[in-house]
């Protein structure tokens, strides 16, 4: 598929209004909700303990295969352990056959989809039903879920009622008690009538050979409770050891999935349950019960490679869809697996699934990092993107893409490409401190927003005019400028300079210094990103100062990742190692290093907060900057709603998909606008020039500033 | 065992409350007469009922005869088509959930209690356990574990429609559970 299809289906998802609507809202009060349900629960420690019992049943996978194996036979069940997907469906479709099946009810079961259980069943002439309410909708629809845990949020009450009507031959209004109660009516005749029941499984428990199903709607415990047969499907993923470390699992589910602190039901199978043969004798005897393990090359796949074997610890708690900005504006249909959508969907659809498609969709990630934050198993989802990138760009390079980071990381080259481009903006600018117009080529770039100016003196050209009047220095420290810094924002650049002076530190600009690597590494270009690193670990001599610092957060989270680039051991990565140690975000250090006194002129002035992704979720920095506007004198502080949804700036995201980005930034401009804020506040040079652009392309009077710039305005050091 | 604090019976039912069931707690003897009386409020005709020696002491069944509601106790899985109440006992409870806990393979209280379209669970005070971690220790400590073990917190309920939640779908639209003090 090409990006251009992909292209077209995202702008298809946006055009979908319902999905906007019902996604949104979701999406919104989704964290509060979560919050709310993890009151008296330790998230953390939960997801570590998750992440423990899962990594466990990973390592001792062929242990668990066998051990429940065991118990579940011991107990009346059946096992199948199959190699492959063919395998499995084979074996089922011999199992249906035998037992003379013919009509089916399902519960949820993401395995049975990867399968194509539905289809081939159906193609042998077996009546399969869905009975998850969403499932059943989308059947009608003849679509795939649009979400993994709600599949058919991109349908109205409506659509649903007109789907209702033509399959019951009955006037369906639209009103969805309504409905919820002719999915009860015609689905009760269905489970009642069914030879065969299907599950999907949260988790399967060796010890004990016990699988577990959690769900509202109860068309789970229907599917256990009446057919004769009942038949289990589920991966080798979905492992513990014991019924005790199966809790955390149950801890965080409904809490991560829905927000419920517990669903309606959980229910435990443990071999074969009794059930009622005949209801005319009232006939009660144990039920024939299968579980069909998938223990196919794909899981096994995952599970060799070590950078991705954490997927194994996933819930499918769907956490990673529900927080993710661009999930939410364009849902799970673009993800186009069928199966799996959202951040973990891309690991699954590479692994399990089609890894063609999983190269094309894990571009849809901002890197922003949300998903890591809130995922149930702990995993480094952004992190494991990034490798998927990687591997992609190795695969297949993208010429432009590799010309411009080639570009980058050839520091000469990139600095006149920028002095030329400083001089020849000229005719867009007209004058004005912002470009509203570029030319056709670069119209993403400017669709919602301006771009500022390049600087038409670089800072590293600036910088030996800043008077530094720091008669007693405590100490010295290198500013690492980034190339926002070094070539746009130069005035910030002087600002951090003269804060740092005033707390009685020197700093100095090394000259050697290149990009940071960030853009190579978002990208997934190990090469570049490597050879940045090379470049400033030389050119920064961190050995010379006391600290690195950078008032853009990307930059310092690449630098202080470094050490990730060498082998332990060598020289590089123990140079690697001082600089990481040594480099700070501007707030954090200027922070720590007392600058948070109470002072400023007293002018009053309204400053809400923006949290940029790399600072608040890679570097953990929240507090000290909000320390340090609050004590400015005159700063009456306001939050703004969802202060750390990300910009849409994404790096090179918001040229490459500017129809996802430019509504995140829609969003953050209006909560912006509700605080009445004067001022942004910002700690990132990237999101000053997208919420900037922003609110410039809108005509809105509200000012985008850095912390520096601020502290260095109101404490009069400018 | 210990008979069933105020404390706890109030978390257990705020927590129940909270995802759309209601609670009442009661003395063995009045048992029958609370069963009846909520059936008898919400206009329940019929009932299924998996009898238990609690139920039975509690005469529930008389209870809700002469209520003049209709009791199936066999056939359970035919009548449960067409019947709109059900009862039975359920094992343990978690106060911190509102949640009661079938830990046994009846199929019968299976049937009823996710059939229905009203149910009413039976808890003895004493087996409210106060957390989820305390019932996962009960479980994980069992000789053997049921061949069924299933935790139900409130009605059946969906948010699968625009995200609306709403309650009843293939399981019970209402649903109460009666604490029963022990003696």
């Amino acid at each position: 598929m090409s990006s251009e299809a992909l292209k077209q289906e995202i702008r298809a998802a946006l055009d979908n209004t319902t999905l906007a609507r019902t996604l949104g809202t979701f999406c919104k009060t989704y964290p509060a909700k979560r919050e709310k349900a993890y009151e008296g629960v330790d998230f953390e420690a939960t997801r570590n303990k998750i992440s423990e019992v899962k990594r466990y049943a990973a390592d001792h996978v062929d242990e668990m295969i066998s051990e429940f194996t065991k118990n579940c036979e011991a107990r009346g069940g059946h096992v199948i352990v199959a190699k492959s997907k063919d395998e499995a469906m084979e074996k089922i479709r011999a199992l249906v056959k035998e037992k003379n099946v013919k009509t089916i009810v399902k519960s949820k079961s993401m395995a049975s989809e990867e399968l194509h259980f539905n289809k081939v069943l159906t193609d042998d002439g077996v009546l399969v039903q869905e009975t998850d309410l969403g499932e059943f909708i989308i059947a009608l629809e003849g679509n795939t879920p649009v979400h993994m845990v709600m599949p058919a949020l991109h349908l109205n009450k409506e659509e649903v009622a007109d789907l209702f009507t033509d399959y019951t031959k009955v006037k369906n209004a639209p009103v969805i008690a309504e409905e919820v109660k002719t999915a009860r009516k015609v689905m009760r005749e269905k489970f009642c009538t069914a030879d065969m029941g299907v599950s999907g499984a949260n988790v399967a428990v060796a010890d004990t050979g016990t699988v577990f199903t959690m769900s509202n709607e109860g068309n789970g415990r229907m599917v256990g409770a009446l057919p004769k047969i009942h038949l289990y499907i589920f991966g080798i993923e979905k492992f513990v050891k014991s019924i005790s470390d199966a809790r955390w699992i149950f801890k965080a589910l409904p809490r991560n999935g829905t927000g419920q602190r517990i669903a309606s039901y959980v229910s435990m199978y443990t071999g074969a349950t009794e059930v009622v043969t005949d209801k005319e004798n009232d006939t009660k005897e144990k039920k024939e019960f299968y579980a069909v393990i998938l223990d196919e090359p794909g899981r096994r796949s995952i599970l060799a490679e070590p950078e991705f074997r954490q997927v194994f610890e996933c819930i499918r708690c769907g956490a990673c869809l529900d927080v993710c900005p661009a999930f939410a504006l364009v849902g799970g249909h673009v993800y186009g697996s069928k199966v799996y959508t959202g951040g973990i969907g891309i690991m699954l659809t590479h692994f399990l699934i089609d890894e063609g498609r999983a190269s094309e969709i894990q571009s849809l990630c901002l890197q922003c990092g949300r998903c890591k934050e809130v995922c149930g198993g702990g995993l480094k989802i952004t992190d494991m993107i990034r490798k998927i990138r990687e591997k992609n760009a190795k695969e297949h390079p993208n010429a432009i893409h590799k010309f411009a980071l080639d570009a980058v990381s050839d520091r000469k080259l990139f600095h006149s490409m920028l002095r030329i481009a400083s001089v020849a903006q000229a005719p867009f600018t007209k004058g004005q401190p912002m470009i509203r117009h570029l030319p056709m080529f670069l119209s993403g770039l400017t669709e919602g927003r301006s771009f500022p100016n390049i600087a038409q003196v670089p800072l590293r050209d600036i910088f030996p005019t800043i008077e530094q009047d720091v008669p007693n220095p405590k100490g010295k420290i290198a500013l690492f400028a980034g190339c926002l810094l070094d070539f746009v924002y130069t005035d910030l650049a002087r600002d951090v300079v003269l804060d740092l002076n005033s707390i009685g530190y020197l700093v100095e600009m090394p000259l050697g210094q290149a990009c940071c690597g960030c853009p190579a590494s978002t990208m997934g270009d190990v090469e570049n990103a490597t050879k940045e690193a090379e470049i400033n670990i030389e050119g920064m001599e961190a050995e010379k100062y006391d600290y690195i610092v950078s008032a853009c957060p990307s930059c310092t989270h690449q630098l202080r990742d470094y050490p990730t680039f060498f082998e332990e051991g060598t020289e590089m990565h123990k140079r690697a190692t001082e600089l990481a140690g040594k480099t700070f975000d501007f707030c954090k250090l200027f922070y720590d290093l007392g600058g948070c006194e109470e002072s400023g002129d007293g002018k009053a002035v309204k400053v809400t907060y923006h949290d940029s992704c790399h600072l608040c979720r890679s570097l953990r920095v929240t507090q000290e900057q909000r320390e340090l506007l609050k004590n400015t004198k005159g700063v009456e502080f306001v939050e703004m709603e969802e202060h750390d949804n990300c910009c849409g700036f994404g790096g090179t995201y918001s040229v490459l998909y500017p129809d996802i980005a430019t509504p995140i930034l829609e969003k953050k401009i209006a909560n912006i606008q509700a605080t009445g804020a004067d001022v942004v506040a910002v700690d990132c040079p990237g999101c000053m020039m997208q919420i900037r652009g922003g609110l410039d392309a809108r005509g809105l009077d509200i000012k985008v500033k850095h912390t520096a710039e601020i502290i260095a305005e109101k404490r009069g050091l400018v | 065992m210990n008979k069933i604090t105020d404390e706890l019976y109030e978390r257990f039912k705020k927590n129940l409350e909270s995802v759309n069931g209601t609670c009442v707690r009661t003395s063995k003897e009045n048992l029958g007469k609370a069963v009846a009386g909520i059936f008898t409020e919400a206009g329940i005709p019929d009932t299924c009922i998996v009898e238990t020696p609690l139920l039975k002491e509690g005469g529930v069944i008389n209870a809700l005869e002469e209520a003049g509601i209709k009791v199936y106790t066999d056939h359970i899985r035919l009548n449960a088509e067409t019947v709109k109440g059900g009862v039975s006992e359920s094992q343990y409870g978690i106060a911190d959930l509102g949640t009661m806990v079938q830990a046994r393979d009846v199929i019968d209280e299976r049937i009823v209690s996710t059939m229905s379209e009203y149910y009413i669970g039976i808890l003895r005070g004493s087996t409210i356990v106060p957390e989820y971690d305390d019932m996962f220790d009960i479980l994980a400590e069992l000789p053997e574990l049921p061949n069924f073990v299933g935790f139900v917190t409130g009605p059946s309920r969906t948010a699968d429609i625009e995200c609306v939640s709403t309650v009843g779908v293939h399981g019970p639209l209402q649903m109460s559970v009666v604490v029963v003090d022990d003696e």
